[in-house]
């Protein structure tokens, strides 16, 4: 790590330099006996992760509680107001949807989700994940930062950081987030936090006809187009080469002219990645991009899909904005606001988990289907839920995952973990550890202390591994 | 490093004898040392010290800086508190015992140590201390200090400056020598002046500016320059943004509900004319926590309170989890406090005593005790204090006049005042113009029947709430002010004006809304002021138009009697198109105190003379002025004055508002009355659910010579600890203070600091390359400078190591010995910042508006978001609108969502304290660069300037590369970029200017 805090203590004079070029040099760059990985082999190239904005509910998901169809209409919870709570908790509520037993694993699915649970032999389960808050922003950030504080480097953040870039022509960390808004911390959910912000999630707007912001000059500026900007960036190379001629020392000077023939690279390459047209109309259909219920989040997988194909390194696709509706936070009633925006995501979701597999994807790829924390077992205003950090349900899928396996359990009620607890940090650590990451040694000195994703905690979940 | 870090290594501080008594009460069930036999002491230092210092202690101890998983098993209390998942060890109950189960390797989730199982044997042991009562006498490492001399902590000393000469490079130079290092020459004068004014201005010089000094051959040139760039409030400009850097300050909350602070901009503002200013440091560091405090009389510097409020506030938080908030945000104050000004990690003692530097928790909780009396919102406050004076003397002449005070109004330096209101009192005329009402509905169902007097008469139901919409054409040309007479009737109860049983009425609000003729939409009429003849005590006139349900006007016990209230219009009513006017009179608490008999006139005259004077001043002013009692003349004194001081008052300017902190907030909503501090208790593992002691306020216990706790009782009021907390901070001798800031400085010159971690003077952060020059600078700048950051500057840059070629040049040593120029044998090359490149592109393009402060510049478009937070459209933010050109450091900086331009250049996320600016290289970068709408403005822009000087295309060349790179071009480079600007233009070459290493790096 030496060289590490060399790159970064510097600040103005030797602020953290492309990392990926510098570290090539360093004891503790990615291996290539390692399959990229920094610590040991790694099983996981590339990450696609699913993120419910809202808090997804689990027990009218993925979480059977039979329980509370015994309970249903008891006052058995809280008698006041918990920290974190929007409201005093009402009577247990069942779940309004029926469940059912699938695959050979025989996991239970709610009927919301009729596509995915077609997939449940493909996936793991983790049954009994808790968060720290109730609240949405710093839920949000926990589940991406492993903090609940604004201002740390989230998880696509600290994989660039620690495994640079798989291809230069595209992006190493794109975020997707809802057609309908940024979710809660606007931006903060994607950012580098501490780490340079090279390492930043860059935001598509993929319904936008120029997805990666200023790929391309705008065509009211003709002299930067065409064969115009051609000879523009020759004549900034010559510049530049010219004036780093009597600077040789300074990296910083040979990495800014590299980036612009990366750059290049980039431009090549971007368009064809973005365009969903060159896909064939059953792929379009398989997604769900021909209903308009599942036209956004469905044109979204399948673009991370073609993004991971091709290089990215890791793509976060968003489901729902922050705010009270069209999102997974039903508050005001489970069986009118969970269904559509289950539905939004059931079948994209089940599309691209059998498209990555099908594509051979899945020897190197890891899906992730997660949220922010879970929903409370009690009824809050007659048929909705509150948050609940206490127990919820996450998912993966692919390289290195045990298919068809769960592990913990949430209690009879739904309410608080029962056994296999898991927080973030054990998300996180599992996820680093896939990709060939220890998280106790992927660090980062920040005001004195060294940095981790996963703090002081974290314990990888052998459990679901294969 | 660690062999200074003397904690009890794990097991070994065992007290000298066995009954030594603990002097603290432990809450487990734990024998205490006292209880202790000779035998278990024996036991636990034979058998179960070595096993948990060989085997646990690795992971788990504060020795080992770490604590997987939360947990320590190096004190009682370590292992009595316990980590994640609970106490490890259940004295006296092995069968409980997390510890025990781990190392049983039973649960496949916890199976501890993990690479090797312990023997039966060492097994075995632990059962049997868990079942002696696990005696554990190893004194806690809570209570041993970590050891308090280390460089930052030592009092500051004077120190000889080795050698003659300049005294920066007297130190330097021994340095180099020490290393045999030579430093390369000075740059040249056109490096140098580039440098200088990008370090304080973050603007470059003009080709003219530095022909001027590059051709000056007078000897004082470049300290005359230092200071005329020191005298200019460009340097302030710039040189706040470092600050509000350091604090992370932005104009909008981040977090979820990540809304904009509209007011925020007043600390900006404050800050950079501090800065301007050369206000001494330690007065700006007072001025920032407690300006209320310290400069009562100057109640402007309120703005300073800013400082505080300055980073995130998590709302949605502060309205759920409340408690979370309090300890959170409170948080936040104390790290950013203690970061910026003296270079500490505090924060890091929120869930244990600091691992690494002598920072208890219960320092840590003292320091959130100092702000436990304050919450962030907006603070309203004078510009001056004269104004402040003045609204004080006028608010009291107020005061005087309702109490009818005679030895205040009665004053002879009133009386000419009072005799000129008389004058025009007798010279008033008002017409009134009677309305004729043609629509007129009762709402609570009573019968309204029109009047012969063109008045309303009410009767039939009174019902508890009622709301009369009266409607009628208004003749003339226009309406200055409405009378709303509450009309005796003999009808009503007490013969009225109101049908309540005791002939009293409410009138809680009053709207007018004006209905053109010809449009649809009705305007409402605001109201500037309201005169009755009359107002019942607390119930006034103004409250019928306050907003207020609850208040209103009333006229009780002068019933039976008629009454009325003028409403002098903001803005004349224009008649002349005609239309409808339209009155909704609300009548809503207390039930049934509803008007009964109403009747509406207008009037064009001056609203000053329609005014109503109350009934008893009426009647004084009627009078001849010789039969006026005394009691008259008082009446009449305070009505004249009155109506002064409301005048007056009036004129004065407004108060300002800043988005600040005071004892009026609590989780962002302001409250009736200013709190008082809240409890602050330490928290165990930093968990809101498990508070210990309460704490009062202090700071570090660790710098011994200063008070550590300060002496402040509860009668006190929140704010004597936030003085307490500056006065500890700026003391003279308190060393972190002053090395903080001189390094910070320093930073900023060299790229960076004597000691390369700003904010962190602790044992994680670097050590000072250049110990005895940092504190021989921090004592001069305390001593000799009085806090003068500007003096400091002019130290600096006097010196020969500010002003070396940041070229290595030929000899290869001082690269080979210290590449990293920790010795400055050279100076360091920076790259601009995102906000020097894009004022420096607005300058070099004939753009930059040098306007100064005032709210913040939107470079965005905004649009509703999907809850509080707008969406933000950068993109589509007009660059060609005036407010494009203002410099960067006024622009609106949203927390959560960053301007990709800027972030592309390394703007910070201010979610955290960003003490130094990053630096990133990427495709992505590159592409913003040369494809942002900005840039490709800018290029236009600078191109058209040129073509507007300079018709040939070759001097147009040689005047692009001037502005961008401050000299000549090669003849090389002249023909290459004239062939250029013949095929693609002149604007394509300043795009790649803009491009340029040369353009974007400072040699």
């Amino acid at each position: 790590m030496q060289r590490r805090e060399f790159l970064y203590q510097g600040g103005g004079g030797f602020g953290g330099l492309a990392l990926s070029s510098l570290l090539a040099a360093d004891d503790v760059s990615p291996r290539a006996d390692f399959n990229g990985g920094l610590h040991h082999p790694a099983r996981v190239r590339r990450v696609i992760q699913l993120f419910m904005t809202g808090g997804a509910s689990p027990m009218d998901t993925f979480d059977y509680k039979p329980e509370l169809e015994r309970l249903h209409g008891e006052k058995l919870g809280p008698a006041e107001k918990p920290e974190g709570f929007t409201a005093s908790p009402g009577a247990l509520m069942k779940s309004p949807f029926a469940f059912a037993r699938y695959g050979e694993s025989g996991r239970w699915v709610s009927s919301v989700f009729p596509q995915q649970a077609q997939c449940v032999d493909d996936m793991a389960f983790l049954m009994a994940m808790a968060s720290k808050t109730n609240v949405h922003g710093p839920g949000t950030y926990m589940m991406n930062t492993g903090f609940i504080l604004p201002g740390f480097p989230c998880l696509g953040a600290w994989t660039s950081y620690a495994l640079g870039r798989l291809v230069d022509n595209l992006p190493t960390f794109v975020v997707l987030p809802d057609a309908k808004g940024l979710p809660y911390n606007q931006r903060g959910p994607f950012s580098s936090g501490f780490l340079p912000a090279v390492h930043q999630g860059t935001v598509i707007n993929a319904g936008a006809n120029n997805p990666v912001p200023d790929l391309f000059a705008d065509p009211r500026f003709e002299f930067a187009r065409g064969r115009a900007d051609q000879s523009a960036r020759e004549l900034l190379h010559e510049m530049n080469h010219a004036h780093q001629q009597s600077r040789r020392d300074d990296a910083r000077l040979d990495a800014r002219i590299r980036s612009y023939e990366l750059a290049a690279g980039m431009q090549l390459s971007a368009p064809e990645a973005f365009d969903l047209s060159l896909e064939s109309g059953s792929t379009h259909t398989a997604y769900g991009l021909d209903d308009a219920v599942t036209e956004d989040f469905g044109r979204r997988c399948l673009l991370a899909r073609r993004l991971c194909e091709r290089g990215t390194r890791f793509v976060q696709v968003w489901s729902g904005p922050q705010g009270a509706t069209g999102n997974w936070d039903n508050h005001a009633s489970i069986p009118k606001e969970l269904p559509p925006i289950a539905r939004s995501v059931d079948l994209p979701i089940a599309a691209l988990l059998r498209d990555l597999k099908q594509r051979g994807l899945f020897e190197d790829t890891l899906l992730i289907w997660t949220t922010e924390f879970g929903r409370t077992p009690f009824a809050q205003g007659g048929e909705g839920r509150d948050h609940n950090g206490g127990t919820f349900v996450t998912w993966m899928a692919g390289a290195g995952i045990k298919a068809g396996t769960a592990y913990g359990a949430s209690d009879d009620w739904g309410y608080q973990t029962a056994e296999g607890k898991t927080y973030c940090y054990d998300l996180h650590a599992t996820i680093l550890h896939l990709m060939g990451i220890d998280h106790e040694r992927l660090t980062f000195r920040q005001n004195g202390i060294d940095r981790r994703l996963t703090d002081v905690h974290g314990h990888v979940v052998k459990e679901i591994l294969s | 490093m660690r062999l200074l870090l003397l904690v009890s290594v794990l097991g070994l501080v065992l007290p000298g004898h066995a009954a030594v008594k603990a002097d603290d009460e432990e809450s487990s069930n734990s024998p205490h040392q006292a209880d202790m036999t000779p035998e278990d002491v024996q036991f636990f230092a034979d058998h179960i010290a070595p096993l948990l210092q060989e085997k646990c202690a690795g992971c788990h101890s504060h020795a080992s800086q770490s604590m997987e998983g939360g947990l320590t098993l190096d004190s009682q209390s370590g292992w009595s508190n316990g980590g994640d998942r609970g106490p490890a060890v259940v004295p006296g109950r092995p069968e409980e015992s997390l510890l025990l189960q781990a190392v049983a390797y039973k649960d496949p989730d916890l199976q501890m140590p993990p690479d090797e199982r312990l023997t039966a044997q060492q097994i075995k042991l632990l059962t049997e201390w868990i079942r002696r009562g696990a005696p554990d006498p190893r004194t806690p490492p809570e209570v041993v200090a970590v050891d308090a001399d280390w460089w930052s902590l030592r009092p500051l000393q004077p120190v000889a400056v080795p050698g003659d000469g300049h005294p920066v490079d007297a130190f330097i130079q021994a340095r180099l020598q020490q290393q045999q290092l030579s430093p390369v020459p000075a740059a040249d004068r056109r490096t140098l002046i580039r440098r200088a004014f990008i370090t304080l201005h973050g603007l470059p010089p003009t080709p003219e500016q530095t022909a001027a000094f590059v051709n000056d051959g007078s000897v004082d040139a470049w300290p005359q320059l230092i200071d005329s760039l020191l005298a200019s409030p460009r340097y302030g400009e710039h040189w706040a943004r470092h600050w509000l850097d350091v604090i992370h300050f932005a104009d909008s909350h981040g977090c979820e509900h990540d809304v904009k602070r509209p007011h925020a901009w007043r600390f900006r503002d404050y800050v950079i004319s501090r800065f301007n200013d050369d206000m001494p440091y330690p007065r700006f560091v007072r001025e920032q926590l407690a300006a209320d405090v310290f400069y009562p009389q100057q109640p402007e510097l309120t703005a300073a309170l800013g400082f505080l409020a300055a980073g995130p506030l998590e709302l949605s938080r502060a309205g759920t989890a409340p408690v979370t908030f309090d300890y959170l945000d409170r948080d936040d104050m104390v790290t950013q406090t203690m970061a910026a000004i003296t270079s500490t990690t505090v924060n890091c003692a929120r869930c244990h005593r600091h691992k690494f530097d002598p920072i208890s928790q219960e320092d840590y909780y003292s320091l959130q005790a100092v702000f436990a009396g304050v919450g962030k919102g907006d603070l309203s406050f004078e510009t001056s204090a004269d104004v402040q004076q003045q609204r004080r003397e006028l608010s009291q002449l107020r005061q005087a006049a309702a109490a009818r005070n005679g030895d205040v109004l009665l004053q002879q330096k009133y009386a000419s005042r009072v005799q000129s209101w008389l004058s025009a009192q007798a010279a008033a005329e008002v017409d009134w113009l009677t309305l004729r009402p043609d629509v007129f509905v009762s709402a609570g169902g009573a019968t309204l029947t029109r009047q012969a007097d063109h008045s309303i008469l009410a009767s039939g139901v009174v019902p508890d709430e009622e709301t009369y919409t009266l409607t009628a054409p208004v003749p003339g040309e226009r309406v200055t002010a409405i009378r709303i007479e509450a009309l005796r009737d003999e009808s009503l109860p007490m013969n009225g004006p109101g049908r309540a049983g005791n002939g009293n009425f409410h009138l809680s609000e009053l709207r007018l809304q004006w209905f053109p003729a010809a449009g649809v939409t009705p305007q409402t009429l605001s109201v500037s002021r309201t005169s009755t003849d009359f107002d019942q005590d607390g119930w006034t006139s103004a409250q019928a138009v306050d907003g207020d349900r609850k208040s209103g006007w009333a006229i009780y016990p002068r019933v039976d009697q008629t009454h009325a209230i003028v409403l002098e219009l903001q803005q004349p009513l224009d008649l002349t198109d005609g239309g409808r006017l339209a009155l909704t009179l609300q009548h809503l608490y207390p039930p049934k105190h509803v008007m009964g008999r109403v009747r509406v006139a207008v009037t064009a005259a001056d609203p000053a003379a329609a005014r109503l004077l109350p009934s008893d001043v009426a009647a004084a002013v009627g009078k001849p002025q010789t039969a006026r009692t005394q009691e008259e003349k008082l009446a009449i004194a305070a009505a004249a004055l009155e109506e002064y001081a409301v005048s007056r008052q009036a004129e004065l300017p407004p108060l300002a508002t800043v988005y600040g902190v005071s004892s009026d907030w609590s989780h962002a909503k302001k409250l009736p009355q200013p709190m008082t501090p809240k409890k602050v208790h330490v928290l165990q593992r930093g968990a809101f659910d498990r508070p210990q002691q309460e704490v009062g306020p202090g700071a570090l216990s660790a710098i011994d010579w200063l008070p550590a706790r300060f002496s402040v009782t509860t009668a006190d009021g929140e704010s004597v600890r936030r003085a307490a907390l500056a006065d500890w901070l700026v003391h003279a001798d308190n060393p972190l203070t002053h090395r903080s800031i001189v390094n910070r400085v320093w930073q900023f010159h060299f790229g960076q600091g004597l000691v390369n971690t700003p904010n962190d003077f602790g044992r994680m952060g670097g050590r000072p390359s250049h110990p005895e020059l940092l504190d021989w600078l921090a004592v001069w700048f305390r001593d000799e400078a009085s806090g003068s950051l500007k003096q400091l500057h002019r130290l600096l840059m006097t010196s020969d190591a500010w002003r070396r070629n940041s070229m290595a040049g030929g000899d290869p040593t001082g690269q080979r010995v210290d590449a990293g120029n920790r010795l400055l044998w050279r100076q360091n090359r920076s790259r601009l910042t995102a906000e020097m490149f894009r004022d420096s592109v607005l300058q070099i393009s004939g753009r930059l508006d040098l306007t100064m402060g005032g709210p913040g510049v939107e470079q965005f478009r905004k649009s509703k978001g999907p809850q509080a937070t707008p969406a933000l459209d950068y993109d589509g933010w007009d660059w060609e609108s005036p407010q494009a050109r203002r410099r960067s450091i006024y622009r609106v900086v949203w927390r959560g969502i960053a301007d990709p331009f800027m972030e592309a250049l390394d703007f910070p996320d201010l979610g955290l304290l960003a003490p130094q600016r990053g630096f990133s290289v990427s495709s992505l970068q590159s592409l913003t660069l040369l494809n942002n709408d900005f840039v490709l403005h800018a290029s236009q822009w600078m191109s058209d300037r040129i073509c507007s000087e300079h018709s040939d295309v070759s001097d147009q060349v040689r005047r692009a590369i001037s502005l961008a790179w401050l000299r000549s071009p090669t003849q090389a480079e002249l023909a290459r970029g004239a062939k250029f600007v013949q095929r693609h233009g002149l604007a394509a070459y300043c795009r790649v200017l803009f491009n340029s290493n040369e353009f974007l790096f400072v040699d």
